[in-house]
């Protein structure tokens, strides 16, 4: 069975589709999550591919089915977090002998293909549908509810990995060359980080509307608080660090206006979920959680990087489609779990969908209020990546655990979590879902 | 003459992520002579407060890499150094503050923190 | 000081207008539509078969900045930190280049302000265009 990545005829894209044909009808059951740590160890029981069968075996359990009622498979292959293996670095063989190993031996370790899952998964008898998603959990989730709507399989499990290796983040390759090929030279030349468009962005939001960095205060330290409340996170496993005013507005610049905590932190985790048809869902563990609809952003900016105007009109047609597709308006929404790695675009996304009602140039106003778990209006109860760590899942987690009334210490309490959105990353290119407790 | 002797944790402690060569009892054997001594880190001043109580180290001083100067406003002392893993973040800070930088290898074998 | 530039196939003739201290920018003669950087193909019809190289006026505006601090190219780490603003060419806003604007003090940016191309020498001598300030 060769595995392709999804044709794009499975993603809704346009404005104008109306509501999703499968709304209701796909629900998210299980969940399974891996430790996390901030870079690979190099032991076999650490590596992408043991945390990848973790991650499906906890999900398979926690939905209470057996593998052999699984008949689907959609992963994202790329397990980067930025770092690759150096060319000149010898193989660990210890860790390839530990597992069943596919043509290529970094499978498992800094890939991640079907055909290894399935080699060293035995148990997974009944695989008949695979696909693979780029990037991320957001795109894979929006690409597994459309095979289970389609009845490509009617029990799949998402899965996204992510494996970081020592060394620092982007520092080696190309950027520690002398001279670099003309076609990258002509962006990567003048040294802007990952942050800098997103940071522009930001400038030229504070310019227009007169806002400044302090008023992300309050998000920060909300994020980091609520992932502090997610047992599966990096901070909360590793460094159970609040964030205060004083950490967030003193600590130094990566590209003004973004500083280090306006960034997230690069690590190793896995997870994954199993999702089925609403009828399968009745008889299985948990609660469902129902899919309404699931929306793509693939615009593209003009120029090096979009602009304001460009993000603030993509960000508004998302959420339009967003709403459509899950025939639902703004007032039906919970909360909202929208992506924050970099947190400033929080605001961009939240704006577009105009959340609880704000407008163009007002999330950090609204940042300034209630916005935690307890209160009316909860602003990213997951925590995020400022919360937990690089994942881009950690919102996805949170949306259907707090839809299932098992969000623990991140149970949103100030409103009834009924209906809630979770996507990202960028506002040029990101995948949506709505989640709901009821199908319809 | 006074001393004061600022330390970075991730890589350059035993107690930082990845760890480092200096020890805490390199810290307290400074603090013995009298060596005003604190942190200087990535890690949110907070978080450096909490370590330093969590094993009950007394520190002078919780410090962001790049403000590393605002330490000789707030002690007048004769010599200042900055203990760090990484050149473009410690050793560049430390020398544009005017401090003496010790690489952690260095720091863990000089008579000061023995 | 900037890393220096080995020319491909995509991007020499940009390269070597840089070396004779002219700024010339991809156009897809089908649409008359000017693209930055430069692809195998127009952004537009995908067709790569109109593509060709447009001398530029030279002048443009600061669109946006950001001051960097902490960059993952070793060779510019030394000058840390530094301006990282967004130029838009006069002869079409939509086309963004990068620049240092040699000459404007950190964080000191006039958004908005006219700019001017100017060619500055890279780490293996290869020219680079950049933007200054006009008075
Ligand atoms: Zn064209």
């Amino acid at each position: 069975m060769a595995t392709g990545y999804a044709p794009p005829s499975m993603y809704r894209s346009q404005e104008g589709m109306g509501i999703w044909e499968h709304r209701g009808k796909v629900a998210a059951v299980g969940v399974g999550h891996s430790p996390t740590e901030r870079r690979w160890d190099e032991r076999p029981e650490t590596s992408v591919g043991a945390w990848s069968i973790m991650a499906l075996r906890n999900a398979i359990a926690d939905a209470g089915v057996s593998p052999d009622q699984v008949d689907g498979l959609v992963i994202v292959p790329a397990t980067t977090t930025g770092a690759f293996w150096p060319k000149d670095k010898p193989l660990p063989q210890d860790v390839i002998n530990s597992f069943v190993q596919t043509d290529d031996p970094l499978d498992g370790i800094a890939k991640l293909s079907v055909e290894w899952l399935l080699k060293n998964m035995p148990e997974l008898t009944n695989i008949n549908y695979s696909v693979y998603a780029p990037v991320c959990m957001s795109n894979a989730l929006n690409v597994a509810a459309q095979a289970v709507g389609d009845g490509l399989a009617h029990t799949v499990l998402v899965l996204k990995a992510w494996h970081n290796l020592e060394g620092r983040y982007y520092q080696g390759g190309q950027n520690a060359q002398e001279s670099i090929a003309g076609t990258s030279a002509m962006t990567s030349l003048w040294g802007a980080p990952a942050c800098y468009g997103t940071a522009l962005q930001f400038a030229e939001y504070c310019r227009k509307y007169g806002k400044d960095h302090d008023m992300m205060t309050p998000f920060i330290i909300n994020s980091r608080r609520n992932g502090l409340m997610f047992p599966e996170g990096y901070w909360a496993q590793h460094r159970p660090e609040e964030l205060t005013a004083e950490d967030y507005q003193l600590a130094r610049w990566i590209a003004k206006p973004a500083n280090l905590f306006d960034n997230d932190i690069p690590i190793m985790c896995a997870a994954s979920y199993l999702f089925t048809t609403a009828e399968r869902a009745k008889d299985m563990k948990q609660k469902p959680v129902y899919i309404l609809n699931h929306a793509d952003s693939d615009a593209v900016p003009r120029g090096l990087t979009p602009t304001l105007e460009e993000v603030e009109a993509e960000c508004a047609l998302t959420g339009r489609k967003i709403y459509e597709g899950a025939g639902i308006t703004v007032d039906d929404l919970s909360f909202e779990n929208m992506y924050d790695g970099f947190t400033q675009f929080h605001q961009f996304h939240i704006e577009g969908l105009g959340y609880r009602g704000i407008e163009l140039g007002e999330a950090l106003d609204f940042y300034q209020t209630d916005i935690s778990i307890e209160g009316p209006n909860p602003v990213s109860p997951s925590g995020g990546n400022i919360g937990s760590g690089r994942s881009r899942f950690w919102m996805h987690t949170d949306s259907i655990q707090q839809l299932q009334g098992r969000a623990g210490g991140r149970q949103i309490t100030g409103v009834n979590a009924e209906i809630g959105v979770s996507g990202g990353p960028m506002p040029l290119g990101g995948n949506y879902t709505v989640w709901s407790a009821t199908p319809d | 003459m006074a001393i004061l002797i600022s330390f970075d944790i991730d890589g350059t402690m035993e107690i930082g992520d990845p760890p480092g060569p200096v020890t805490l009892k390199m810290v307290k054997a400074a603090r013995a002579k009298g060596i005003i001594t604190g942190s200087c880190s990535d890690r949110p001043m907070s978080a450096q407060r909490a370590i330093w109580e969590e094993y009950g180290i007394e520190y002078d001083f919780v410090c962001y890499k790049h403000l590393l100067s605002d330490l000789k406003n707030q002690f007048e002392v004769g010599e200042y150094f900055h203990v760090g893993d990484r050149d473009d973040l410690d050793r560049k800070y430390a020398i544009r503050a005017g401090f003496g930088f010790f690489w952690p290898a260095e720091a863990a074998e000089n008579p000061l923190l023995l | 000081m900037k890393q220096g530039v080995i020319p491909d196939d995509l991007t020499a003739p940009f390269w070597s207008a840089a070396n004779e201290s002219k700024l010339v920018i991809q156009n897809c003669s089908q649409c008359d539509r000017l693209q930055h950087p430069p692809a195998a193909d127009c952004g537009l019809c995908k067709s790569g078969d109109n593509l060709e190289w447009k001398e530029m006026s030279g002048t443009g505006r600061i669109y946006n900045y950001g001051v960097v601090h902490d960059c993952p190219i070793r060779l510019l780490q030394d000058d840390q930190p530094f301006n990282v603003a967004v130029i838009m060419l006069d002869d079409d806003p939509g086309i963004q280049m990068y620049s240092h604007l040699p000459g404007t003090p950190v964080d000191d940016v006039p958004v908005g302000s006219a700019v001017e191309v100017v060619f500055e020498e890279s780490a293996n001598g290869q020219k680079i265009p950049e933007w200054k300030v006009v008075k």
